[in-house]
């Protein structure tokens, strides 16, 4: 408690006097530029394509340059990942792939996948808009018919692998997906879950 | 089942007839995150509070008996996820001391960039929330916006803005990507002067320092008594800093000062000190980064580690100066490719203790000042 009137009337210009200082700092704020964007739709470019190359967004699989080794399923520690892997009935020599699922709905993007994968195969984009209708939608299956399975590539040594360009292909997965599509045929049904 | 709190405070203490429990939290704004303060008061004096923990425990002690070396990076992250970085580092050193691996040098200095960038980056949201606390909202989003800046840096560097992942066992992850020094440059630079209009905004302000000036002092001796750790028991006045006096990965070739709290506003130890100690430390992770940066050597990022990493059987202990003081990882290996035990101490989980004792004769919102002043995180209290 102040002890004398000088001390009083020095407490009070003291505050008066450094609340000043700080609302001026407050008030310069109105002739600065903002640094705030408006998302989503008030931006120049989509907000994926201004974020840096190594975000890790959604995973993406080139089943193309894929060699099956299942790697990346065992670097997951929450298993997010689900390969299965066959012999082509018509070729024994040739063995396929016939599930890859990721669920994008479990994955915390670690990136820990990405780092075994031998060719490149397995790797995170930069997108990350995941709003869907149904929870399921977010299981992406990358082998969308187990009747047609993918035979495994095999690396030829001294060259990369050919792998498309990082992003289109989950781009076009999403392209090819409605956000209120209905839950999927193949998700067990849950019980008081909308169908819609 | 363990007697609730409110009970235990109740049957204890038979408060009076004018005192009443009251549950501060677990969903209160001010408690930063999901802790029960249960709080005996009389009128607006309290009379005792004791932390009710555990509302955010997720067995990530257990979880690392269930996953592999490796697969247990990504769950450290959710430890401390304010300080992702540090808390990385700490479990990658414990396991590579069980390994006995040597990370090389480039490796250790990006650790020290990155963590270094991450404390900064924590302590704007603790000054910035304590500042929200007290009544003061605009700092806050001031302090935010300078966060951006460095999630910004780090996204950069590894790809993401809060649960990083970076370290590895034997490294890092990814090597410094291009214009990434100019960034950091230019982003200290403007840290460095921004701190003085921050000391305007705020800091300096009359009214916000008589709130925290004089309030629950903590003493040396009872810092020490606690096991307080960090910044908090810096702001006691010990210059006690794992950095310097356990140094470790690249800080023995940094020079920097360990600031401690001085009692310019009335009495060493109390919220203001340890306020201040954390705009001060702003500054020399800023020193830090920049002695790295222009040291940074040339070389690799990892060290040759098996991808399946397995251990000899035997123990480790690894002690980071994470944002909330010293954090230690302590592993066990049977042999196998998971972990027999993970142990995690955490600066937040000591600094509850000390909240017992300091709120007797507080009152409602000096306690609300302790609480941000020991800037806990509650999923760290509870892993």
């Amino acid at each position: 408690m102040p002890e004398t009137v000088r001390d009083y009337i020095g407490a009070i210009t003291d505050v008066v006097q450094t609340f000043w200082q700080g609302l001026s700092v407050t008030l310069s704020y109105m002739l600065r530029r903002p640094i705030t964007i408006q998302y989503p739709d008030r931006t120049e470019k989509r907000v994926a394509d201004m974020l840096p190359a190594r975000y890790r967004g959604f995973l993406e699989v080139d089943l193309a340059v894929c060699t099956g080794c299942l790697a990346c399923a065992r670097a997951c520690p929450i298993d997010v990942i689900k390969i299965a892997v066959d012999k082509d009935p018509g070729n024994p020599k040739q063995r396929v792939i016939t599930q890859f699922d990721i669920d994008e709905s479990k994955c915390m993007f670690c990136g820990l996948c990405v780092e075994p994968c031998p060719t490149g195969a397995i790797a995170h984009t930069r997108e990350f808009e995941s709003t869907v209708r149904a929870v399921e939608n977010l299981v992406f299956r990358w082998v969308p018919d187990a009747a047609k399975p993918v035979p495994f590539y095999r690396p030829v040594k001294g060259q990369d692998a050919p792998r498309a360009p990082a992003g289109s292909l989950v781009r076009a997965y999403l392209a090819s997906q409605v956000w209120a599509a209905p839950v999927p045929d193949w998700a067990a049904p849950a019980a008081g879950r909308d169908k819609g | 089942m363990a007697e609730p709190v409110e009970r235990r405070i109740l049957r204890r203490t038979s408060p009076s007839d004018e005192e009443i429990v009251i549950n501060f939290g677990p969903q209160h704004p001010s408690t930063h995150g999901v802790i029960d303060f249960v709080t005996q008061t009389n009128g607006e004096v309290i009379r005792r509070s004791i932390p009710d923990i555990g509302y955010l425990h997720r067995g990530l002690e257990k979880i690392g008996e269930t996953v592999s070396y490796p697969g247990y990076m990504p769950f450290t992250d959710r430890i401390d996820y304010l300080a992702a970085m540090l808390a990385n580092e700490g479990y990658a050193m414990a396991v590579e001391r069980l390994l006995k691996v040597e990370v090389p040098p480039r490796a250790k200095y990006l650790r020290a960039i990155a963590g270094e960038l991450c404390r900064i980056s924590n302590h704007w949201v603790a000054v910035g929330t304590m500042a929200s606390d007290i009544g003061a909202s605009t700092p806050l989003t001031h302090a935010l916006r300078e966060r951006e800046a460095i999630n910004d840096l780090l996204e950069e560097l590894c790809g993401a803005r809060l649960t990083f992942n970076y370290a590895r066992i034997g490294g890092v992850s990814f090597d410094a990507p291009e214009g990434w020094r100019e960034k950091i440059l230019r982003y200290l630079d403007h840290l460095d002067s921004y701190i003085q209009e921050w000391d305007r905004l705020i800091s300096l302000n009359q009214i916000y320092v008589k709130r925290l000036a004089k309030v629950a002092v903590i003493s040396r001796e009872k810092a020490i008594a606690y096991g307080l750790c960090g910044p908090n028991l810096r702001g006691s006045g010990i210059s006690w800093d794992t950095r310097r006096d356990l140094a470790y990965g690249a800080y023995p070739e940094f020079k920097f000062d360990v600031p401690v709290g001085q009692g310019k506003m009335g009495a060493t130890g109390d919220c203001w000190d340890r306020y201040a100690v954390r705009v001060l430390e702003m500054l020399e992770s800023s020193k830090i980064v920049r002695q790295a940066l222009d040291k940074l050597p040339e070389g690799e990022i990892m060290a040759k580690v098996a991808r399946r990493v397995r251990p000899e059987p035997g123990e480790a202990m690894a002690r980071v100066e994470s944002a909330r003081g010293a954090m230690c990882y302590y592993v066990v290996s049977d042999g196998s490719e998971k972990a027999y035990r993970v142990r995690v101490r955490t600066g937040s989980f000591m600094a509850m203790g000390i909240i017992e004792e300091m709120s007797q004769g507080l009152m409602i919102a000096d306690l609300i000042a302790l609480i941000a002043s020991l800037d806990v995180v509650a999923p760290e209290i509870d892993r």
